[in-house]
């Protein structure tokens, strides 16, 4: 048997192409496998912050960049599981704390938890973190504010931190407006939906920009139920009867008219609780009403 | 002659290297032709960078030719199982030299799939020949430039080889070690083996070798018996004496003798071969001691400069 | 029979090759002094002792896989022993499975005593701390074996690539940058995917994915920190990553038997 040059190419080049191909199968399967929950569940693997700092020999941006590209990607991947929000949040920590300046992540961390996983409280926690060690970044007191008007319902902080935010460079012209009224009119469902359009300006990310926009339509709702309560209210005022339907304010020209429902669905007036629902969201958000 | 009795066969071979990243073109070799036949000891003889390294790489298969083709036993050079066949000893060779030298050849040895008993008395049969018997447990780190090459000539035999090829064999060996390596290759050429051997030394070749092919820059220049090659005659006869009168220097010297004195000898230079009787017999008469009379030859840098000076 | 002969020679050359024994040491000493790291922390020590013990076990491994690789074949090739051997009827591939044995012999040895001091010094953990022995954690303890299994597959990727790149290149410190480079980048390979996923489709996408599926994917083999907390690697993932190591590694020799067999030794 002779081996020499070319006998040995024409043998090599459908092998290694056949391998390449198999490669590729094999790799695909093993992605499979490693599926989302399994990269959430990575983060637990994750030392803490403070343990990494010395492991990784100074090169502390470049290991909080490849870490902060997985939680991203887990992130934005599919369903992440309440547990998986903790993992989340420690991943976050690490690279804050790995490259304290990121500041991008504290928002990108912040949001997350408090839009998406429902968690306020980490992302408080992370967001706080933030502030100490980027103070001129004005997104980050926006977004406390945010967590403290939203989700705590606590509209002094809420304020409070939105002034902050408006007196950092950079910020957004509506800021100090927004900021001000918080202080006076904090449970004005329209101050409400001035504030979470502003978030869904800042926001890039589409699922945040999803919840937001679901978020401004339940908003809205509570903006029309209580324009609508307080035409029923004026009815009964005149007419000393409670209106049969929402039609009757039209017809008696007492409101212009139904403002449409931002679902696409209607509201409806409710005589045993006189109140007005929507057709779509059945459950009315207490907060704002006044 | 038939095909049957050539040993190797190199038609139109040429080697190009090219030297650095895009460096320019070095032709090692330059479309060599050449034919060595069975049972015949045959000296490929070169001055340095003649090119002799190169076309042994492409008989061994180690290098690939940039045009023509190479046969060994009828086979293409890049033919793995012709090296069943073939011993090679390459130029300084160097070994793992954390072997011994029974390590070394029983390694050797199952390259070429050799193993128990059989390999057992091959190994110690060459390490008789080579004369390292009392060497056999000692680590090549060990071992002195001589006892290597010989080591290195032993492995190149494990096999039984029909051809044996060794490059530059006799470099670096002082002139005892030399006359065993030359004794091993007579040998091998009565056990009916053709050997194949490159050098820059023209004694290493004229007193074993068959024929010689003579290489220069890249191209032979000449193949054949070397003494149809070369002026073999006597350029002049060297006598080394002592003891010898001013007088009978004067009178050699008058007589077309050149002669150089030293503190103790003095060496005469005669150019008549048939002179050389007359003056022995005048410093025997006048008390002097003949210390030694070499007959001087070209070199084979003379040889070269010759042939150099002739072509340009 | 020839590839064995070779491979057994290697395998004699690379232990005595004093690199090997100060690598081991570190190794070794690496995994002895997490045992005073793990007096530092509360409760979990043996958890602090594996995480060192494997990554010494990873990290060194890989150092001797790159270095004594490359070592072994560029050395022949510098001390031009290799002429000796390819002017014996052993065809070149052989030549090259031969050494690849050969390293992996000497790989797999040198982690069975780095697994060997890892068991060692948990059980002196576990003594020291008065723990009955036959009362630990086992599932972890026996799970150890899954990752540093794992890691050896790894280094048998890792050992193939510097085998490649010592076929086409003369100089080791040239070799020894391009495999370390492919060895970084190998633990980087899983972030492709990553970007790749979340671009649209565009040229940019198609060429991220391809480095993705062709560049080696080192982190396939990394179990380490699922071992540690006991979460389960499944006998099906290790089989399938198996199959990828040695798919990666037969392409890996067949590329470098390619380049061995076509080159010139000078
Ligand atoms: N690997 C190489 N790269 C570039 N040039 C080379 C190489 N090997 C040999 N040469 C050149 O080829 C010529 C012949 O070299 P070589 O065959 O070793 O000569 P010799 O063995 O007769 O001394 C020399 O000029 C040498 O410089
Ligand atoms: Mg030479």
């Amino acid at each position: 048997m002779t081996i020499n040059v070319k006998h040995s190419l024409v043998v090599a080049f459908p092998l290694i192409a056949a391998l390449a191909f198999s490669i590729y199968i094999v790799q695909h399967q093993i992605a499979g496998y490693k599926g989302i929950e399994k990269k959430i569940e990575e983060f637990v693997t994750l030392p803490k912050g403070e343990y990494l700092k010395p492991a990784v020999f100074g090169y502390d941006q470049l290991v909080a960049d490849i870490i902060w590209l997985r939680a991203i990607q887990v992130i934005g991947d599919k369903v992440v599981t309440p547990k998986g929000y903790e993992w989340v949040y420690h991943a976050m920590d690490v690279v804050t704390t790995l490259d304290p300046k990121f500041a991008y992540a504290y928002q990108f961390g912040g949001v997350t938890l408090s839009e998406l996983g429902n968690r306020p409280d980490m992302s408080n926690m992370l967001l706080e973190k933030g502030l100490k060690e980027n103070p001129e970044v004005w997104q980050i007191p926006f977004y406390l504010g945010f967590n403290n008007f939203f989700h705590l319902h606590n509209y002094e902080k809420a304020a409070k931190y939105m002034s902050i935010a408006s007196e950092l460079p950079g910020h957004p012209e509506y800021l100090p407006k927004l900021a001000s009224r918080l202080y006076v009119q904090a449970g004005n469902p329209d101050i409400a939906l001035e504030f979470l359009i502003n978030m869904y300006k800042e926001t890039d990310d589409e699922k945040v920009k999803e919840s937001l926009e679901k978020r401004i339509k339940e908003v809205i709702i509570e903006r029309d139920a209580i324009y609508l309560e307080r035409g029923v209210a004026k009815y009964k005022e005149v007419y000393k009867d409670s209106p049969e339907n929402l039609q009757d304010l039209v017809r008696m020209g007492i409101i212009k008219d139904i403002p449409p429902e931002p679902f696409g669905g209607y509201y409806y007036f409710d005589q045993s609780t006189n109140k007005v629902y929507s057709s779509v969201i059945r459950d009315r958000m207490h907060v704002y009403g006044k | 002659m038939n095909m049957e009795d050539i040993v190797i066969k190199i038609e139109n071979l040429t080697k190009v290297f090219k030297k650095g990243f895009r460096g320019k073109s070095v032709a090692a070799i330059k479309g060599l032709n050449l034919e060595v036949n069975e049972g015949e000891i045959f000296g490929f003889l070169g001055p340095n960078g003649a090119g002799k390294t190169t076309t042994i790489k492409i008989l061994m298969g180690l290098i690939y030719p940039t045009t023509g083709k190479a046969w060994i036993l009828n086979k293409e050079a890049t033919d793995v199982e012709v090296k069943n066949r073939i011993g090679f000893l390459p130029e300084q060779p160097y070994f793992y030299d954390y072997l011994t030298s029974r390590e070394f050849l029983r390694f050797y040895g199952q390259l070429f799939g050799l193993e128990g008993d059989e390999l057992r008395t091959r190994m110690n049969n060459l390490l008789t020949l080579v004369g390292l018997e009392d060497a056999a447990d000692l680590q090549l780190h060990k071992f002195s430039k001589g006892m290597l090459q010989r080591i290195g000539i032993a492995q190149a035999l494990i096999n039984r080889p029909d051809l044996i090829v060794l490059d530059e064999p006799m470099s670096g060996l002082d002139p005892i070690g030399r006359k065993e390596i030359r004794d091993i290759i007579l040998r091998l050429k009565e056990d009916g083996k053709t050997v194949f051997f490159s050098t820059h030394i023209i004694p290493d070749v004229e007193m074993i070798c068959d024929r010689v092919g003579i290489l220069m820059k890249g191209e032979l220049v000449n193949v054949g018996r070397l003494d149809e090659i070369m002026d073999a005659k006597v350029k002049y006869v060297e006598i080394i004496a002592r003891n010898v009168s001013k007088e009978m220097l004067a009178y050699m010297e008058a007589m077309g003798s050149s002669v150089y004195e030293t503190w103790e000898h003095v060496s005469i230079k005669v150019e008549d071969e048939n002179r050389v009787d007359g003056i022995l017999q005048l410093i025997k008469e006048g008390k002097g001691r003949v210390v030694s009379v070499i007959p001087q030859r070209e070199t084979l840098e003379e040889h070269f400069i010759k042939k150099i000076g002739g072509a340009s | 029979m020839k590839v064995l002969t070779i491979a057994r020679n290697t395998f004699r050359e690379a232990i005595r090759d004093r690199i090997l024994y100060n690598l081991l040491f570190f190794a070794l000493l690496m995994i002895a002094v997490s045992l005073l790291l793990a007096t530092l922390t509360v409760g979990e020590q043996s958890k602090i002792i594996i995480d060192i013990g494997l990554a010494s076990i990873n990290i060194f491994g890989a150092l001797i896989a790159i270095f004594l690789g490359i070592g072994l074949i560029i050395k022949e090739i510098e001390k031009r022993t290799i002429y000796n051997i390819l002017s014996k009827p052993v065809p070149r591939y052989q030549f090259i499975i031969g050494k690849y044995l050969g390293l992996l012999i000497t790989i797999m040895v040198n982690i069975i005593i780095m697994g060997a001091g890892l068991y060692l010094i948990l059980i002196i953990n576990e003594l020291r701390w008065g723990h009955d022995i036959f009362n630990v954690n086992l599932d972890i303890w026996l799970d150890i074996w899954k990752a540093i299994y794992l890691i050896f597959i790894e280094l048998m990727v890792v050992t193939a690539i510097a085998l490649m790149f010592s076929t086409f290149s003369s100089s080791s410190t040239l070799s020894a940058i391009f495999t370390i480079a492919a060895y970084i980048i190998g633990h980087l390979t899983e972030e492709l995917r990553l970007i790749g996923n979340k671009l649209p489709d565009s040229f940019m996408k198609s060429t991220i994915n391809f480095f993705y599926y062709f560049l080696p994917n080192l982190d396939n083999f990394n179990v380490k920190g699922k071992v540690v907390h006991g979460i389960y690697v499944s006998a099906s993932y290790i089989s399938l990553v198996t199959l990828y190591g040695l798919l990666y590694i037969s392409v890996v020799l067949l590329l470098s038997g390619v380049i061995f067999q076509r080159r010139d030794f000078k």
